[in-house]
C-alpha cells in the first residue's frame, strides 16, 4: 500500500509539474542555453583569448612614436589587442562610447623629448568597465617607456642620427651610416650580453601529471558550476510546494488517509528527482556534444547531479517548513539559496574566488556536491570514492527525510 | 459506527472540546449542530486522527483512533470544511489521487471515478483543472473525494457552507443517499434548518460541550409541548420579567431591549392577555411570530443565545 501510494503521490506531483510547462522548460533550458552561449563565445575548444581594442592617438608622428605605437601589435600582445590609430578627438569619443579598452595619447614632441632626455608625458585613458586588458596595457606602456629610457641612454647618438632622417637631398641613409650604426649596436649588444644572455638562475619547470584529461577550456571549468546553479534554481522553485499543498488544504486532508504524509513527501522528492535527472541529462549531453567538455562518467554524473538535487531539495524543504508561514518560507529560501549558490561555486567556479572563500565554499553542501561532480566529469574516479560519495548522499537524505516529515506533519495541522 | 467517550481536546488554556460523548450508528445521519467555534471541527479532527485528543477515546468501527489509527482511517471518509483539492489537477485526477490515497487503483478506481462524477454532476467538466470550477462545483468535488472509496464512516464538516441553493440541495441528496446505503454519516453544521431536515439524530454543541442530543422529537420534547412566541419591539427587560412573573407556565426564553421569546402552552389563546400585560409593562410590540418548538428555540433555551450569534 505504501509503495503504491508513494507512486500515486509521485505521479500526482509530476502531473502538477507538467501543468506548468514553462517552469519545466526553463529548468531544462537554462543549462542548454548557457551551453550554447559558451559555445558561441569560446567555441568548441574553448581556447579563445580575450581581445581588447587599443586606440593610439599619435600626435607626434615621429620615428620613436611610431616605434611605440607598433610595440603593441607585436607577438602575443598582438593576439590580445587590436591596435587602431585614431585622432585624439575620435579616440575620446569612442572611449566614451565604451568601444575600446584604452586610449594612448602620444603628445607632440614626444620623440624629441626622449632623445633630449627631457620630461614628457604620455596619457593613457582606461575603460573603467574593463579590468584585465586596460591593466595589461598600462603595464606594457610602463615597460616600453622604461625600455625607451635605457635605449636612449645606451644608444642615444645612433637614435638621434636616425631620428633626424636622411641627409638633405637623399631619400635613404648612406651605407656608411648604416654600417657604422650596426657596428655600434653590435658592440653595445656584446657589452650587455654578460648581463642579458646567460641567466644566472635557471628556472626548471615541472608539470605535475593530473589523473585523467587536463581541463582544456574555460567552458569545461564553468559547466559544472552552471549545472549546479540550475539545480539550485530548480530546488528553489520546487521546495515551496509543500507550503502550497498546505495552502490548498490537501496536507490536512491527507492526515486523514491511511497512507499518511510519509509517502507524500517521498513522492514529492521522487518526482523532483526525475526533474533533476532530466535537467542533468540535457545539460551533460549539451556539454559533451556541443561544448566538447570531457565527460568521463556521464551516467554517474547525471545520477550524482539528480541525487544531489534531491538531497538539496530535502534540505530546502526542511528549512522552508521551519518557517511560520508560506511568505516567510519563500524569503528563507531566497536568503539561503543565493549565498549558497555564490559561495558553493554555483555562480563562479572556485578557481575565480579568493582562496579562503573557495575553501569555505567547498564545505557548503552544494559546493561539496559540485566538487564530486567535477571529479566524476574529469576523470576515471575510483569506485570506492564514487561509492563513498553516493553513500554520503544517501546518509544525508536519510537524516533529512524524517526531520522534513516531522515539520510537514507540524504544519499540516496548523 | 463512531463512539466518542469523554472526548477532550485543549490548545494551551483553550478547551476546544470538553467531555464530549456520543454514538453515531451505521445507516443514520448524526448531526453535530453548533455555532462557529463551538468545537465541531475539532471533534471531527479527533475522530479522523488529524488531532490527538487530550483525553477520552474515539472508536471508529471498533478501531481505537489513537491506538489503531491506520485501521480507523481505512474505513473513514472525510470531507473537510475548507475545500481541499489540487487546483491545478482536473476533477478526474483529483479523484484518482484521493482514491489512491485510500488504496483504490486500476479498474475499480476508474469505475468509482465515473460513478461519483455522475453522482455529483461533474462528468462534463471532468478533465478541466479545478481552478476553473465554480465554488459549488468545487464543494461537490470536495464531497466526491471523500466518498470515492465508499467509506463505512463518513465525516462531513460543514460541506454545504457557501454553496448556492441548487448545489446545496444536490449535496444534501447525496448525503442522504450515503446514509441509505448503510453508512454512518457524521454531519456538522451551524444551519439549524439543514440539521432539522437532514439528520436522524442530533447533538447540540456549544463552547466545546454537548448540551443536548437525541432525535428531533426528543430534542423538541425538552421544550415540552409548548409554543414559542417571539416578539420584537421595544422592551424594558426587568419590567417585562416582573410583569410576566405572575403568569403560570410561561417561561421567558430570552429577553432583551428589542426581542422577547416566550415558551408557553396554548399560546394563540393567550395572546390578548400577553399583549395587555406587556403594554402595562411599557412594551411596544411591532412584530409577533408564533411557532412550534425548534432547534433554534431549544438552543436559545439551553445557551441563552441565538445559534447564529
Amino acid at each position: 500500500m505504501t509503495v503504491r501510494f508513494l507512486a500515486t503521490c509521485a505521479l500526482k506531483d509530476l502531473r502538477r509539474l507538467l501543468r506548468d510547462p514553462a517552469a519545466l522548460a526553463l529548468w531544462v533550458g537554462i543549462p542548454v542555453l548557457v551551453s550554447v552561449l559558451l559555445f558561441l563565445v569560446f567555441g568548441s575548444r574553448g581556447e579563445a583569448t580575450p581581445q581588447g581594442r587599443l586606440f593610439v592617438a599619435d600626435e607626434d608622428k615621429s620615428f620613436l612614436s611610431s616605434l611605440l605605437a607598433g610595440a603593441f601589435g607585436q607577438g602575443e600582445l598582438g593576439n590580445m589587442l587590436i591596435t587602431e590609430k585614431v585622432s585624439q578627438a575620435d579616440g575620446r569619443r569612442r572611449m566614451n562610447r565604451g568601444d575600446g579598452s584604452a586610449l594612448l595619447i602620444i603628445p607632440k614632441g614626444f620623440g624629441q623629448a626622449l632623445l633630449d632626455s627631457r620630461p614628457c608625458q604620455l596619457m593613457l585613458v582606461k575603460n573603467p568597465s574593463q579590468r584585465i586588458l586596460p591593466g595589461m596595457i598600462e603595464e606594457i606602456v610602463s615597460g616600453v617607456v622604461e625600455a625607451g629610457f635605457y635605449l636612449q641612454a645606451l644608444a642615444g647618438d645612433q637614435l638621434r642620427l636616425f631620428a633626424g632622417g636622411p641627409p638633405a637631398g637623399a631619400t635613404t641613409f648612406p651605407d656608411e651610416t648604416i654600417i657604422r650604426t650596426s657596428v655600434a649596436f653590435n658592440r653595445l649588444g656584446a657589452r650587455l650580453s654578460a648581463y642579458l644572455d646567460p641567466p644566472v638562475i635557471q628556472l626548471k619547470t615541472t608539470v605535475v601529471e593530473t589523473q585523467g584529461p587536463a581541463r582544456t577550456n574555460f567552458a569545461a571549468l564553468y559547466f559544472p558550476s552552471m549545472l549546479f546553479m540550475t539545480v539550485l534554481f530548480a530546488v528553489l522553485g520546487l521546495s515551496g510546494d509543500a507550503w502550497e499543498e498546505h495552502r490548498q488544504g490537501a496536507l490536512r486532508r491527507l492526515l486523514g488517509t491511511p497512507g499518511g504524509l510519509g509517502p507524500v513527501l517521498a513522492g514529492k522528492v521522487l518526482a523532483c528527482t526525475l526533474v533533476f535527472l532530466l535537467v542533468a541529462a540535457a545539460a551533460i549531453a549539451c556539454a559533451r556534444w556541443l561544448m566538447k567538455v570531457p565527460v568521463t562518467n556521464p551516467t554517474a554524473a547525471v545520477l550524482w547531479t539528480a541525487l544531489s538535487g534531491a538531497v538539496l531539495l530535502l534540505l530546502m524543504v526542511l528549512l522552508q517548513l521551519c518557517a511560520t508561514s508560506q511568505r516567510t518560507a519563500n524569503i528563507v529560501a531566497f536568503l539561503v539559496v543565493f549565498p549558497l549558490g555564490m559561495l558553493g561555486g554555483g555562480f563562479f567556479p572556485f578557481e575565480f574566488m579568493p582562496e579562503w572563500m573557495a575553501r569555505l565554499g567547498r564545505l557548503t553542501p552544494n559546493g561539496w556536491a559540485l566538487m564530486q561532480l567535477r571529479a566524476l566529469l574529469e576523470g576515471p574516479a575510483p569506485l570506492a570514492r564514487v561509492a563513498a560519495g553516493f553513500a554520503a548522499l544517501a546518509a544525508a537524505g536519510a537524516a533529512l527525510f524524517p526531520l522534513a516529515l516531522w515539520r510537514l506533519r507540524r504544519i499540516s495541522v496548523i | 459506527m463512531i463512539e466518542a467517550e469523554r472526548l477532550r481536546k485543549t490548545f494551551g488554556e483553550l478547551v476546544a472540546v470538553d467531555n464530549v460523548s456520543f454514538t453515531a450508528r451505521g445507516g443514520e445521519i448524526f448531526g453535530l449542530l453548533g455555532p462557529n467555534g463551538a468545537g465541531k471541527t475539532t471533534t471531527i479532527g479527533c475522530i479522523s486522527g488529524l488531532l490527538t485528543p487530550t483525553a477520552g477515546r474515539v472508536r471508529v468501527m471498533g478501531h481505537d483512533v489513537a491506538r489503531d489509527g491506520v485501521a480507523a482511517r481505512r474505513v473513514l471518509g472525510l470531507t473537510p470544511q475548507d475545500i481541499a483539492l489540487y487546483e491545478d489537477l482536473s476533477a478526474t485526477e483529483n479523484l484518482a489521487f484521493w482514491g489512491g490515497a485510500h488504496g483504490l487503483r486500476g479498474a475499480p478506481l476508474r469505475r468509482r471515478i465515473q460513478v461519483v462524477l455522475e453522482l455529483t454532476g461533474l462528468q462534463d467538466r471532468a478533465r478541466e483543472p479545478v481552478k476553473r470550477f465554480s465554488g459549488g462545483m468545487k464543494r461537490r468535488l470536495n464531497f466526491a473525494c471523500g466518498v470515492i472509496h465508499q467509506p463505512q464512516v463518513l465525516l462531513l464538516d460543514e460541506p454545504a457552507v457557501g454553496v448556492d441553493p441548487q448545489s446545496r440541495v444536490r449535496l444534501l441528496e447525496l448525503v442522504r443517499a450515503e446514509a441509505q446505503a448503510g453508512r454512518c454519516v457524521l454531519y456538522t453544521t451551524h444551519y439549524m434548518e439543514e440539521a432539522e431536515s437532514l439528520c436522524d439524530r442530533l447533538a447540540i454543541i456549544d463552547r466545546g460541550r454537548l448540551i443536548a442530543q437525541g432525535t428531533l422529537p426528543e430534542l423538541r420534547a425538552i421544550l415540552g409541548e409548548r409554543d414559542v412566541l417571539r416578539l420584537t419591539g421595544v422592551f424594558h427587560p426587568e419590567r417585562v420579567r416582573e410583569a410576566l412573573r405572575a403568569s403560570d407556565e410561561m417561561e421567558i426564553v430570552q429577553a432583551d431591549g428589542s426581542l422577547l421569546t416566550l415558551s408557553l402552552a396554548n399560546a394563540s389563546a393567550r395572546l390578548p392577555q400577553i399583549f395587555a400585560t406587556l403594554a402595562g409593562a411599557g412594551a411596544e410590540i411591532r412584530e409577533t411570530t408564533l411557532s412550534q418548538p425548534s432547534l433554534e428555540s431549544l438552543f436559545i433555551k439551553l445557551t441563552g443565545k441565538e445559534l447564529r450569534e
